[in-house]
């Protein structure tokens, strides 16, 4: 009966290391990402993709304008959110205010330490335009290359206004 | 021949090198998700939090589990990641949660002119003990519960102040 007992424990130890290395790699080097919504259409699809994230650049600070990023939200803490940088700390944003009715646009200086972040699809897109910039801390991964569908497999486009 | 012996040899070597290090390794990450998810020491120093905490410096005990459960409240001691230096790490207290109206004097040194905000939904609104010399909330608007990183309850240094926060 010991014999059952040290195997079942020599199992779960295994299981429990094998996660915490897959535990430490998904936070603090690569993760996989299903990111979807329209938000971000055309870049990113509405029923979802799947897309490798690293962790490593938003902590040694080699996030920039153009880069598609996770970023936890201001608003519901739980949930994390992908959209594009579009401003950095310093930098000048303009944006509409409704685009759907107007061509009444709004300029704001990004201040320090956060960054602003909008969706590619911006008539449909909660963002900074919403709940103001958005603090660096908060950008967890930055997202890399889309491995489903396969169509689609390859980088992501990095666009530099 | 002697080169075969030399790799023989290399090859058991290399073989417990990989063992012990894979060991080692375990042991860290062990070490670390203690650290990061359960309970951690921090050195605490600077006047923000007066006379709470010592401005020469505080250790510490953080408990990283309530603010991932919910179970923050106004009156705990927070440690938050600093909106406007996201490479530094702030110790405040929670004054108000998402929904609270909180009220604090503008110019504490200078008047006793005062102003009142509605915490927005996501956010947290603290301060430091010392309100005359504390960057907070004052200065930098209520912070995303995101930011948080974990909780101070137990100061363990110096003995003379040891005891829950």
């Amino acid at each position: 009966m010991w014999s059952i007992i040290r195997e079942a424990f020599d199992k779960t130890l295994l299981v429990a290391k094998a996660y915490g290395i897959l535990h430490i790699t998904n936070s603090y080097l690569c993760t996989v990402a299903l990111a979807y919504g329209p938000s971000m259409i055309p870049t990113i699809n509405l029923t979802g993709d799947l897309i490798l994230a690293e962790r490593i650049s938003p902590r040694i600070g080699k996030v920039g304008v153009g880069d598609i990023v996770i970023v936890r939200s201001p608003v519901v803490p739980r949930r994390v959110v992908t959209k594009r940088v579009v401003g950095m700390e310093g930098d000048q944003v303009t944006y509409l205010l409704d685009p759907h009715n107007s061509d009444e646009v709004h300029s704001i200086v990004v201040p320090r330490g956060h960054v602003w972040i909008q969706g590619d699809n911006i008539y449909n897109s909660k963002d900074s335009r919403d709940f103001g910039p958005v603090p660096y801390a908060l950008v967890e991964a930055k997202l890399l290359w889309r491995v489903w569908p396969p169509k689609d497999f390859g980088p992501m486009q990095h666009i530099s206004r | 021949m002697k080169l075969l012996s030399y790799i023989k040899q290399w090859k058991s070597a290399a073989r417990e090198a990989v063992a012990q290090a894979s060991i080692a390794a375990q042991f860290l990450s062990f070490i670390h998700i203690t650290d990061a998810y359960i309970c951690s020491t921090t050195l605490v120093q600077g006047p923000s939090m007066l006379p709470t905490l010592n401005y020469s410096g505080d250790v510490v005990l953080i408990e990283h589990l309530s603010h991932r459960l919910g179970k923050l409240e106004p009156g705990d001691i927070l440690l938050v990641r600093s909106p406007v230096d996201p490479k530094k790490i702030v110790a405040k207290r929670i004054v108000g949660m998402e929904g609270d109206r909180v009220t604090y004097l503008t110019e504490p040194s200078y008047s006793e002119s005062s102003r009142t905000v509605l915490v927005p939904k996501g956010h947290v609104w603290i301060q430091g003990d010392n309100v005359y010399a504390s960057a907070d909330s004052r200065y930098f608007g209520a912070v995303p519960y995101g930011l948080i990183q974990g909780r101070a309850f137990l100061r363990v240094w110096p003995i003379g102040d040891f005891g829950y926060l």
